[in-house]
């Protein structure tokens, strides 16, 4: 037992002990993909055999192999066409995005703050949340028309239901107590929000950043499918219509790993930012 | 000097009703008085430090602090919590900080003097760890440095070893005694335990429960200082003899409750 006061003394200088080990934060990367890496790898393995396989038995004009669609994504990433693509499309998630938590988070907060506004805004979260969103997109386009502004908006709807949702949720969980100490220090109501509520709620946030941002990219992608556009829904109407199934299915797979991309991303902005919160909160990890 | 005058307050309940925590409290403490509050739980303790803090509204009565009137916190007045209310994100330098930085104080002064009260809770090693990594006695001190941080002149704590071990608790108050006669401040000190109020306090004030209403305030003629030498205090004739009166009394309260229950 007399070990216990030695490791805290040790804690930082000796990295050997004896005993359980302490569960340690792996390093980014690794915390990126997770300790599911292999199994990971080993699905991944499987589906791409089977899926090639599958393609050449039965896979004709629509149905690409496995190995066409990869030597398709590499051809793709060479062309002019896709970067522009890729920046049309992005230019849309980013600023919709933006716009998603600039207005969400706040909102979130207020919506914490003070219980009495739900009766208001709980109606239209609900509509945000289980509106299928294709609905829409023909009332935006008659309204606002096919430019950026459409786009912009549709991502924004999209995500920002996510954002909001979790923001009040984290405000919620904030410790009463904390905002009566911090008013016992004659703090204003200003630094209640930014000292107190914003902090408390951070790890709620990032985790709606997060969900969110999974939202944005779907909403990208689709409104540019319905909206026939220049952008990466656009290429995928092309590659469609002329029946080049290898360049259809790599910008799909272009897409889906940008997605994974931010949405790892987005996870390790969580992971940094909310470490403290770890201990605790046990919050969903979805 | 707290001036407490004819305060009364009540709270309406869940179920509609009314209840009132504190009727007719009047309560004098003098300046560099440490007073003990005892009393049955719900007896409205925690709403009589929380009207002197200026944290609640009253509906009768007046607060006055040297002479002004409570409107609300003021600079001369911080609080210690039963629960610590740390600021989990914080660090403990942060956290010690918080209430200087609240009251405006720049970013240099602040880190200086959060530092010295760091140093004398005992904490200079831990000033970059989160409360989650710290014992409840190390928490509680860290809520202890931020409450003196901004040098008031009353301190008001609300069972603030409540939420610690037996043993952390014994060398907490040790060290609550030491601070308060070396920074000489005015305590107003909540407790559940008639030892803690004894050792700690000049005089015990004895609240009764519904309505809560001072019942009687006793005095402690211990003498200080009492950091130095708290064992041969508690083995002392008065001090045994103050602490079984006040379970006495105390026991009185809760027998005159039990049969209105009963009856029920
Ligand atoms: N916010 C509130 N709303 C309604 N009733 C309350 C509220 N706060 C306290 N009360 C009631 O007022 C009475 C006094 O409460 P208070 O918390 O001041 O008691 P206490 O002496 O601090 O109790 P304890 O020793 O358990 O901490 C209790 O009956 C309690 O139920
Ligand atoms: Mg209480």
């Amino acid at each position: 037992m007399t070990t216990a006061t030695t490791h805290r003394r040790a804690r930082g200088a000796a990295t050997t002990r004896t005993g359980p080990v302490e569960a340690r934060r792996p390093c980014p990367p690794r915390r990126l993909l997770g300790a599911n890496l292999p199994y990971q790898l080993l699905t991944f393995a499987v589906f791409a055999v089977a899926w090639e396989a599958y393609a050449t038995v039965w896979g004709g004009l629509l149905l690409p192999t496995f190995t066409e669609t990869v030597g398709a994504t590499f051809q793709l990433l060479g062309t002019a066409e896709l970067w522009q693509a890729m920046y049309v499309s992005n230019q849309a998630l980013v600023i919709g995005f933006a716009i998603a938590v600039v207005i969400g988070v706040p909102l979130g907060i207020v919506l914490g703050r003070f219980r009495a506004l739900e009766r208001f805004a709980d109606v239209y979260l609900n509509i945000l949340l289980v509106t299928p969103m294709a609905a829409i997109i023909p009332l935006l386009m008659m309204s606002v028309g096919f430019g950026l502004a459409s786009r912009v908006i549709l991502v924004a709807v999209f995500s920002i239901v996510m954002v909001v949702v979790n923001s009040r949720t984290g405000v919620r969980q904030v410790d009463p107590s904390l905002i009566e100490m911090a008013r016992s220090f004659g703090a204003t109501e200003r630094q209640i929000w930014t000292r107190i509520l914003f902090p408390g709620a951070l790890p709620a946030i990032m985790t709606g950043i997060r969900l969110g941002v999974g939202r944005a990219v779907t909403g990208m992608v689709l409104v540019e499918l319905l909206m026939v556009s220049a952008a990466l829904g656009g290429l995928i109407l092309e590659y469609r219509g002329l029946f080049r199934a290898p360049m259809l299915y790599g910008t799909i797979v272009i897409i889906v790993a940008e997605a994974l991309l931010l949405i790892s991303l987005a996870r390790w902005g969580e992971h940094r930012l909310t470490r403290w919160s770890k201990a605790t909160t046990a919050r969903s990890t979805r | 000097m707290i001036e407490v005058r004819g305060l009364g307050k009540s709270y309406i309940g869940q179920d509609g009703g009314v209840v009132q925590a504190l009727q007719d409290v009047d309560l004098t403490v003098a300046d560099n008085e440490f007073l003990t509050v005892l009393g049955p739980s719900g007896c409205g303790k925690t709403t009589l430090l929380k009207a002197i803090a200026g944290l609640i509204p009253w509906n009768e009565g007046d607060i006055f602090i040297d002479g002004s009137p409570v409107r609300g916190p003021g600079p001369e007045r911080s609080m210690v919590f039963q629960n610590f209310a740390l600021l989990p994100w914080a660090t403990v330098l942060e956290n010690v900080a918080f209430g200087l930085q609240m009251r405006g104080v720049g970013k240099t002064e602040r880190i200086e003097r959060a530092r010295a009260l760091i140093e004398t809770v005992g904490l200079g090693e831990f000033e970059t760890k989160r409360p989650g990594e710290l014992s409840g006695g190390m928490q509680q001190r860290v809520g202890i440095a931020r409450a003196l941080a901004v040098q008031p002149s009353v301190l008001l704590m609300d069972e603030p070893f409540g939420a610690v071990d037996e043993q952390t608790r014994r060398l907490l108050q040790e060290e609550l005694l030491s601070i308060w006669e070396e920074h000489r401040l005015t305590v107003v000190f909540i407790t559940h335990s008639m030892e803690e109020a004894v050792l700690l306090g000049d005089r015990v004030v004895l609240m009764s429960a519904r309505p809560g209403r001072i019942s009687e305030i006793v005095p402690v003629p211990l003498t200080r200082p009492r950091s130095s030498d708290v064992g041969a205090l508690e083995r002392s004739g008065k001090y045994v003899e103050i602490t079984a009166y006040l379970w006495d009394r105390l026991r009185d309260m809760h027998e005159e409750r039990r049969p209105a229950k009963a009856g029920r």
